[in-house]
């Protein structure tokens, strides 16, 4: 099957007040060696993969553009040596606006990494001030017309929406600036506060408030709106894209391909077991160097969680399930609500639906 | 071990000698003349030092020793003690020699709150006299006037006693007039005392006998010994605490109760001196315990008479006597669904030592099997609630307390103990509802706002005086159910916490009483409705509904909540349809984390109550029906 690979790297200028990944600012002295424990893992981990053939390859954060582009390049070669990588694999790497010029994304797509996925957030500077995003809106400009100029053709940008201060009027801006720009592929979050961030205490103590989800919602519907007029294909709750540009490793998480995970806090997934790496870098880098693959914790899925996790991931693709899986009881107030649709015997949620997921999910898995 | 008040004592016993009875046994306290016994109790406002002149008098008379005197946490009574209130009355008979006289006086205590009025007046009937003692830096409060009405209507004896003397904040002359004035004494009787210091306490126990008579009462009639109190061991069965007032009770003879109609065996009569120590008999005049071997501390009732069986059996009870009867109704659900047979359980086990509580079987569409259990107050509902929940573990929802109504159609009483069993307006004649004189003693300043307070209760105003030009005292006729909830909050916030009160029941009367019901989406909830005068129907309706807006998680759906006056909707909200309930980010591959996210909602989801369409979460059921306040009368912990 084919299968995809995960490479995470923790460093980041500064922490984001809302952001809950395994990333750490100010450990960018560790960035040598960390890359060689990478490198290390790789050929721990990688003799248990031999048969699989690997169709993408993606480096996430944290920040991956803070290692320098000679050593990122040292670490694709490296995986393509010791994986069965596709020629024609997708090789996305996400970049910070501030941590890119044209030089160094030359660099980076002459190393291969040929789809680049860049952390606009917004075009609001307020907004971009209350995420504590250390760049500018016209950081992004810059780097994506630096991208484009240095030849990338598949480039994605990331939003956040529903951040304190936001209106449907600056969201809608931000939207437009997008369109503008012509990206190949939108991913559009709404803000999540996650309880042990900095934005989560906050929220928590009362000095923030809360995102409201109306609100949100009705930026959602505006995304969808917008960029399908533009021309995108909302592919997947949070994801538009050209045809053709979906972006096929995060479609593997959803079609529950397998993926290989390398670096600290990194997930895998084959054959109904889930496991993941040890968070901590220091903790990471040790064990790989004494040898160990350094696995933090693992699950067997049994067949109830594989089918709770099947029926969530094909609604949120758009994929659906079939009908033929559901009491028909079950999905009638809903097709009846108008929250799902029956495509020639598939249960898809609608872009109503989408925003309820998780209740279609819970009344449909039962 | 004993308990007077809320200190519980423990002190060593010599074991017993050889063949013979264990030292500490009390021979001398068989005296053969009842002039010598001198019954009493102390009554007093609560926090005016009655712990702590009992502690003075056990010392004084050598129950005690000094260093044997320590104040321990006895657990079965941790809530009691929390709370700062004594619940079982307890009697100790002291040794005391005056102007070479043994005298054997038996000190009674009782209990403190306005729930347990009946249980203080039966051992008020236990005693001759009473100590009516008042803090000299607080003066007279409305517990001080209500046990005083209560221990004069039952003929006592007062001695009026100012203790704290010894306080910078103390006024022993405007104390004294106050209750001079009220015990209608001259100011020169009413005695000073510091039972922290010992000061006074001398003159008070020479006062007791003085003033105090012996109990009347003939030793050659037939058996009557009142039952002041009882409790239950576990191991030896009811035991009751009495007062003989005719005759004699043996250890080991045959007893009637006249009131439950029901015979016992005495398996041992004791006095408590101060441990329970065996005696012969109790003699007329006596204070003292007996152990019945009886399971159920509901078949020995306070206010009973005990007799002998047979022959010498006395036909007349006592007088006094009164079912214990609820005040307060409220219904008590396991939390999560399945316990409600632990539930039955906790309550039968409590019932053995809690004469009081009654229950029965209840459905509730809302919160499923439970019961409508009625207590005495809301002081006494709260403690069976903490019982359940810390001595059982039970997780409970309890619904708003309400008072017994009375629906009269032709002839015919309804009792309601449940609110959504009231029957529609129109196919009765009346609804009668339970009304309290209300004594209030506040300081003058305060007194515009006490009276506000009392008429937006729908209260009457009977009486008022000033005790002195600082400080009034008012009389109010008020329904129970006005003062069941937050009124001692209110009083208390009015009046900077100076205000005190007390309240007696006063009987039923007619009021124009409607039903309230809460609708969720068109669905009644059972356990949300309500029975509220008229003129506050519609401000409580609105209320309840903006309260459980609040509570009610969004749905698919919009909810309506509605409150309705029989077909009349008299509030409305909505909470809107929620569009937005999903986990949307999904970040470098941890699926884990999202499904356990999802796992987790299917079970809060799991554990809602579904009304109709409407999924509540148990927390919504808590809070809409939690009484924030703490019921009247109670101390502040």
């Amino acid at each position: 099957m084919s299968a995809g690979i995960y490479v995470h790297v923790p460093f980041c200028l500064k922490r984001c007040g809302y952001c809950d990944f395994n990333a750490y600012a100010g450990m960018d002295h560790l960035a040598p060696r960390y890359v060689r424990a990478v490198l290390a893992e790789a050929a721990l981990a990688s003799p248990a993969w031999a048969d699989e053939l690997f169709v993408s390859v993606f480096l996430g954060g944290g920040t991956p553009t803070t290692l320098d582009p000679a050593g990122l390049k040292g670490l694709l070669a490296h995986l393509r040596h010791r994986f069965h990588v596709a020629d024609d694999a997708e090789v996305t790497i996400e970049a910070n606006p501030d941590t890119v010029d044209r030089p160094k994304l030359e660099a980076l797509l002459a190393a291969g990494f040929d789809r680049l996925s860049m952390g606009a957030q917004s075009f609001d500077p307020s907004v971009l001030a209350s995420l504590e995003r250390i760049h500018e809106p016209a950081s992004v400009r810059r780097a994506f017309l630096d991208a484009r100029v240095a030849g990338y053709r598949n480039v994605s940008l990331d939003l956040i929406y529903g951040a304190e201060g936001e209106t449907v009027e600056s969201w809608e801006r931000t939207l437009s600036e997008t369109v503008d720009l012509g990206p190949e592929h939108v991913s559009a979050y709404a803000l999540t506060v996650e309880p042990s961030t900095p934005l989560g205490r906050k929220v928590a103590a009362g000095v923030v408030p809360s995102p409201d989800p109306d609100l949100q919602a009705d930026m959602f519907t505006l995304a969808c709106d917008r960029l399908a007029a533009a021309g995108y294909v909302h592919y997947e709750i949070s994801n538009w894209a050209r045809p053709g540009f979906e972006c096929r490793h995060n479609l593997g998480y959803w079609e529950r391909r397998p993926y290989v995970g390398l670096g600290a806090g990194a997930h895998a997934y084959r054959d109904d077991r889930r496991w993941w790496n040890v968070r901590p870098p220091e903790e990471y880098m040790v064990l790989v160097e004494s040898g160990v693959l350094p696995v933090g914790g693992e699950e067997h899925l049994e067949p109830s969680d594989a089918y709770l996790e099947e029926i969530f991931l094909r609604l949120r693709i758009f994929e659906g399930i079939p009908a033929s899986w559901v009491e028909a009881e079950r999905a009638a107030p809903f097709l009846e609500s108008g929250l799902l649709l029956n495509n020639d015997g598939a249960l898809v949620p609608t872009e109503r639906g989408m925003l309820l997921l998780n209740e279609l999910v819970l009344a449909l898995a039962g | 071990m004993f308990a007077i008040g809320d200190r519980v004592y423990q002190r060593e016993l010599a074991p017993p000698e050889p063949g013979g009875r264990a030292v500490g046994s009390y021979d001398r306290w068989v005296v053969t003349d009842s002039s010598h016994i001198r019954n009493f109790c102390i009554v007093a406002h609560i926090d005016h030092g009655k712990s702590t002149l009992a502690d003075r008098l056990l010392e004084l008379t050598h129950a005690v020793a000094a260093r044997d005197m320590r104040a321990q946490y006895l657990d079965k009574m941790d809530l009691e003690r929390e709370r700062g209130i004594t619940i079982k009355a307890q009697a100790v008979r002291l040794a005391y020699r005056s102007q070479n006289r043994d005298f054997e006086l038996n000190l009674i205590d009782t209990p403190g709150h306005v729930d347990f009025t009946y249980e203080v007046s039966r051992s008020l009937a236990a005693c001759e006299g009473a100590v009516l003692l008042v803090d000299a830096a607080q003066g007279i409060e409305a517990q001080t006037l209500a046990n005083y009405h209560l221990a004069s209507d039952a003929g006592l004896t007062i001695i009026p006693v100012m203790n704290k003397i010894d306080l910078p904040s103390a006024d022993p002359a405007e104390t004294a007039r106050e209750l001079s004035e009220l015990v209608g004494c001259d100011p020169s009787e009413v005695l000073s005392v510091s039972a922290k210091t010992g000061d006074g306490v001398t003159e008070l126990l020479e006062a007791v006998i003085e003033r105090v008579p012996p109990p009347a009462g003939s030793r050659t009639e037939p058996l009557r010994a009142l039952i002041f109190d009882s409790s239950f061991d576990p191991y030896r069965g009811v035991i009751a605490y009495v007062r003989v007032f005719d005759g004699s009770l043996p250890s080991r003879s045959k007893i009637h109760l006249i009131q439950a109609k029901l015979d016992a065996e005495a398996e041992e009569a004791g006095i408590f001196a101060p441990e329970a120590t065996p005696v012969a008999q109790l003699r007329s005049g006596e204070v003292g315990y007996l152990v019945t071997g009886m399971k159920d501390v509901h078949l020995a009732k306070v206010g009973d008479t005990i007799t002998l069986a047979g022959k010498h059996r006395a036909t007349e009870p006592l007088p006094g006597y009164r079912e214990p009867k609820p005040m307060v109704w409220s219904g008590l659900f396991p939390a999560e669904g399945g316990d409600y047979s632990d539930l039955r359980e906790a309550l039968d086990r409590l019932k053995l030592s809690d004469s009081a509580l009654h229950y029965e079987p209840e459905t509730s569409l809302a919160l499923g099997f439970g019961f409508r259990c009625g207590f005495l107050g809301l002081l006494h509902m709260d403690i069976v609630k903490e019982r359940l929940e810390r001595e059982f573990g039970l997780e409970l929802i309890a619904t708003a307390p309400n008072v017994e109504f009375r629906v009269i159609r032709g002839d015919e009483v309804i009792v309601v103990h449940n609110p959504s069993e009231m029957p529609v307006p129109g196919t009765y004649d009346r609804v009668e509802e339970p009304v309290v004189m209300a004594t209030i003693i506040t300081p003058s300043d305060f007194l515009g706002p006490v009276l506000e307070l009392c008429q937006s209760r729908r209260g009457e105003l009977l009486d008022m005086k000033y005790l002195s030009p600082e400080r009034a005292e008012v009389h109010y006729h008020l329904p129970l159910a006005e003062i069941i909830f937050d009124f001692f909050d209110h009083l208390k916030s009015r009046t900077k916490g100076y205000a005190s009160l007390d309240y007696e029941p006063w009987g039923y009367e007619p009021s124009d009483l409607v039903r309230v019901d809460v609708l969720l989406h068109g669905e009644p909830v059972d356990a949300f409705s309500s029975v509220v005068h008229r003129d506050k129907a519609a401000q409580y309706g609105r209320a309840m509904v903006e309260r459980l807006r609040g509570l009610i998680p969004r749905q698919l759906f919009d909810v309506a909540i509605q409150a309705s006056i029989g077909s009349r909707i008299v509030a409305r909200e909505t909470v809107k349809a929620k569009r937005k309930d999903v986990l949307a980010k999904c970040y470098g591959g941890d699926i884990t984390r999202k499904r356990k996210l999802l796992e987790q909602q299917k079970k809060g989801k799991a554990r809602m109550r579904r009304v109709g369409r409407v999924d509540v979460p148990q927390e919504a059921f808590i809070a809409a029906l939690r009484v924030d306040q703490r019921p009247s009368g109670a101390k502040p912990s």
